[in-house]
């Protein structure tokens, strides 16, 4: 069988090859290029169509909400992305109980099958987990098991130190050198003595470390949809044993899963952005400021005209789709970072400084500082943010004195900020409201 | 800045278009001092409010300790006057959350509610609390009163044999504990009033982003969106969760007053739009002359009459209204009350739009996060 189908694929590669042969033979300097010239030239981007001239025919039928099936079956499933985002909720809801050990938090990260971790009876019966999917992506980690360490260790360390530091403070007013609440408006936030809010830390790293990294870095690489004999299969329909999608079909899903993965319709997500407190959320909020509305529409169509290209076998365009989404994604997380840090300054420089309202801000704008080195420029093998940038960008937010954000001051805020809006398409004010 | 270069400038197209019309095509010279608005604000309203409210509470504080001396129903009933004397008072400073005030956060401290009975059932059971802390806020300030005045039992004789049973001790300290924290924060507020942010503020006279009037002009239309329009009427309508609160109106337990709590905040703020000083019918420079000044052109003056009468027409759906608790029980939708604070809603723009940007105010706060 396998070899059958080898030769198959050998023949058909022949006869593409002796098509591309006829077409080069063709003189190219005639004419200008149009659209009726039998070559592909211009921009085309097959012969005589795409680019400026008609759209070429794909072949793809685009649905319009995420529903695929086959044989009338269902072939979209993402279940262990919905598992990770629930545990991941709950783990949140942890860092605010202080009467919760740190291994009691430690165990729910690193959940095990069958261990009573969770509220919900579903996740403890999981085998999945949120630590082990953290900074785990092939394309920026399958190679580097050093960084992957150490960022585990970093989470695993907000754990711990929210137990350590700030639980035994948690009836204690905050100060500068000193851990405790502090009030943000009606809310009372907890903080460490540097000011920081280690679950907001914790929050917004995974954003970066789980949701986009998993999405860009592993479920929409090439080295994740094409592995092994996936393209062959997927051309020939060759679904995965004993389920209703192929191998391509479903990881594609899973990239889906972690962005839509709570939502209540998951077939039209963009109905309640906000269900989870991941990237689903902000991919909300960006879409709701003005300087950046249609966001996502554009990840959401992105997502699904590439699920259709896998249908369609057409490999060119799910990875057209996968590059927007890199830089979609990539951009969210930015916006967000730049946001934080001024909306933060913004609330220092009232005549009262706001200190509880500026270091939530800042808890959130560090942890999406923190999610920059997960992010994908398009068509590249490199995040936007290196490690190493994204490290020296937080020693600076907290290096203007010894007592972290309690010193922080504008002009740091606002290098940080244009040092993060230079490598993207919005500026500082777009993204500071 | 840029958003009033741009009005200015559509302004002045404007005026260049009909200046047909007009009597004079020169437009008015702006004559407006801020100075004075300042030192009428400052010294004719803020003050003498801050004054009087200080005076109401040293009265329910007279009023707690009579009762505690002689645990009666007769004195039971006098605390509680005393307690909604204050309240009401109270909404006359709530719109000035700058300064002093901002700095001991005032308004969160003082009333935020719906109080947190197990908070406060725990504290006086562990006797271990520290009213400083943020976490404490609503579980302090008039709200708390509200659930020990009125809440701890349906008759005031179930209340008065609460206070006078083995939890004595602990809910007369907690009162005492509760009250004298109001009347420390209102006493740094008012000092700090007395002895220099007067002349800070009202020094502050420029036009700027941090001057002043833009300042408290924020805060002023802040304190009208945020807690008279959505924390008295909008969150227990339900206008922003989507189902009703009837649990979230203001001073719960004695749900008969939180329609005149909300008259009262109304009337202050509407007095402090047209400069009125305190407890007199004598108007100074204010946010209403400043609109009439600003343009002598019917159009603006128009401005500060339309506000007046969005003001009038509010009450006067608010005032034929039951009280808020039972106009959200019983209907459903509330709609005579939905229909009320769609009117105290109409006055959001034309404060937050329409007279801001004929002041060239910039609005410095966003609907919050949510996280």
């Amino acid at each position: 069988m396998k070899n059958a189908l080898l030769i198959l694929t050998l023949s058909v590669s022949v006869f593409f090859t002796s098509c591309e042969n006829d077409d080069n033979e063709t003189p190219i300097n005639a004419i200008t290029p149009t659209c009726t010239d039998g070559i592909k030239n211009g921009d085309e981007t097959d012969v005589d169509c795409g680019g400026s001239c008609t759209p070429c025919d794909t072949g793809i039928v685009n649905p319009d909400s995420y529903v695929f099936e086959r044989e009338g079956e269902n072939t979209v499933n993402f279940g262990g992305q919905t598992t990770r985002l629930k545990m991941g909720d709950e783990i949140l809801s942890a860092f605010k109980d202080d009467t919760a050990s740190a291994a009691k938090i430690q165990a729910m990260y690193a959940h095990e099958e069958g261990a009573n971790d969770f509220e919900d009876a579903d996740l403890n019966a999981s085998d999945k987990s949120v630590r082990s999917k953290t900074a785990a992506s092939k394309d920026l980690f399958g190679a580097n098991a050093t960084d992957q360490a150490l960022i585990r260790a970093e989470f695993d360390g907000w754990i711990s130190a929210q137990v350590d530091e700030v639980f035994p403070n948690w009836n204690v007013a905050a100060e500068a050198g000193t851990a405790g609440q502090i009030a943000d408006g009606e809310s009372t936030r907890y903080v460490s003595a540097k000011g920081l809010e280690y679950n907001q830390l914790f929050n917004k790293g995974l954003i970066g470390s789980l949701t986009v990294d998993q999405i860009l870095n592993n479920y929409l690489s090439t080295v994740v949809l094409d592995e092994s004999d996936n393209i062959d299969n997927n051309n020939n329909d060759i679904v995965a044993e004993g389920k209703s999608y192929t191998i391509m079909e479903h990881k594609w899903d899973e990239a889906y899963g972690y962005a839509y993965g709570l939502n209540a319709d998951a077939a039209n997500p963009n109905a309640d952005l906000g269900a989870d407190s991941f990237l689903n959320k902000y991919i909300g909020r960006v879409d709701g400021d003005n300087d950046f509305a249609g966001i996502a529409e554009e990840i959401f169509q992105a997502f699904k005209l590439g699920r259709a290209a896998i249908v369609a076998k057409n490999y060119e365009v799910r990875d057209e789709q996968a590059e927007i989404i890199k830089e979609k994604i990539s951009t969210v997380v930015a916006i967000r970072a730049v946001h934080y840090l001024q909306q933060g300054k913004q609330a220092l420089s009232k005549e009262t400084p706001a200190y509880g309202t500026a270091f939530h801000d800042l808890s959130e704008g560090y942890g999406f500082i923190y999610s920059l080195q997960f992010t994908r420029k398009p068509n590249s093998s490199d995040s936007y943010f290196s490690k190493t940038e994204v490290d020296t960008f937080l020693v600076d937010l907290l290096g203007d004195g010894e007592n972290g954000l309690w010193d922080v001051t504008d002009v740091t805020l606002d290098a940080l900020s244009e040092a993060i809006a230079e490598r993207f398409d919005f500026t500082v004010a777009q993204a500071a409201e | 800045m840029k958003r009033f270069s741009v009005i200015t400038l559509l302004i002045s197209l404007v005026w260049a278009c009909t200046s047909d019309n007009a009597v004079s095509d020169e437009p008015a010279e702006v004559s407006f001092e801020r100075g004075p608005m300042l030192v009428n604000w400052a010294d004719n309203i803020i003050k003498p409010s801050y004054e009087s409210f200080s005076e109401n509470l040293t009265t329910l504080v007279n009023s707690f300790e009579t009762f505690r001396a002689d645990t009666n129903v007769s004195n039971l009933i006098s605390y509680r006057d005393s307690w909604v004397e204050a309240y009401m008072s109270w909404q006359t400073v709530a719109m000035f959350e700058i300064g002093p005030a901002e700095s001991v956060d005032f308004r969160f401290s003082m009333n935020t509610y719906p109080t947190n009975t197990d908070n406060i059932n725990s504290h006086l059971a562990s006797g271990e609390y520290d009213l400083s802390l943020s976490s404490n806020r609503s579980s302090k300030g008039f709200p708390a009163l509200d659930y020990l005045i009125n809440g701890l039992g349906d008759t005031d004789d179930e209340i008065v044999a609460k206070y006078t049973s083995t939890d004595k001790e602990e809910l007369m300290m907690y009162s005492e504990d509760v009250l004298n924290d109001m009347v420390l924060l209102t006493t740094q507020v008012l000092d700090g009033w007395n002895s220099g942010y007067r002349t800070t503020f009202v020094e502050n006279d420029g036009s700027s982003a941090t001057a002043s009037v833009d300042r408290f002009v924020n805060d002023y239309i802040f304190y009208f969106e945020k807690f008279l329009r959505a924390g008295k009427m909008g969150i227990p309508l339900g206008v922003f969760s989507g189902s009703p609160l009837p649990e979230n109106v203001e001073a719960f337990y004695k749900a008969d007053i939180s329609k005149d709590l909300f008259l009262k905040g109304l009337q202050a703020s509407q007095d402090f739009f047209n400069g009125k000083h305190f407890s007199s019918t004598v108007k100074g420079e204010s946010l209403a002359s400043y609109l009439v000044n600003l343009d002598t052109s019917e159009d603006r003056e128009d401005l500060s009459n339309v506000i007046n009468s969005q003001f009038d027409k509010s009450r006067e759906l608010v005032v034929a209204l039951d009280n808020f608790k039972i106009e959200i029980e019983n209907n459903n939708p509330a709609t005579n009350m939905l229909l009320a604070y769609d009117e105290v809603q109409r006055l959001v723009p034309l404060l937050k739009t329409d007279m801001v940007s004929a002041m060239s105010i910039g609005i410095d706060f966003v609907d919050a996060d949510g996280d």
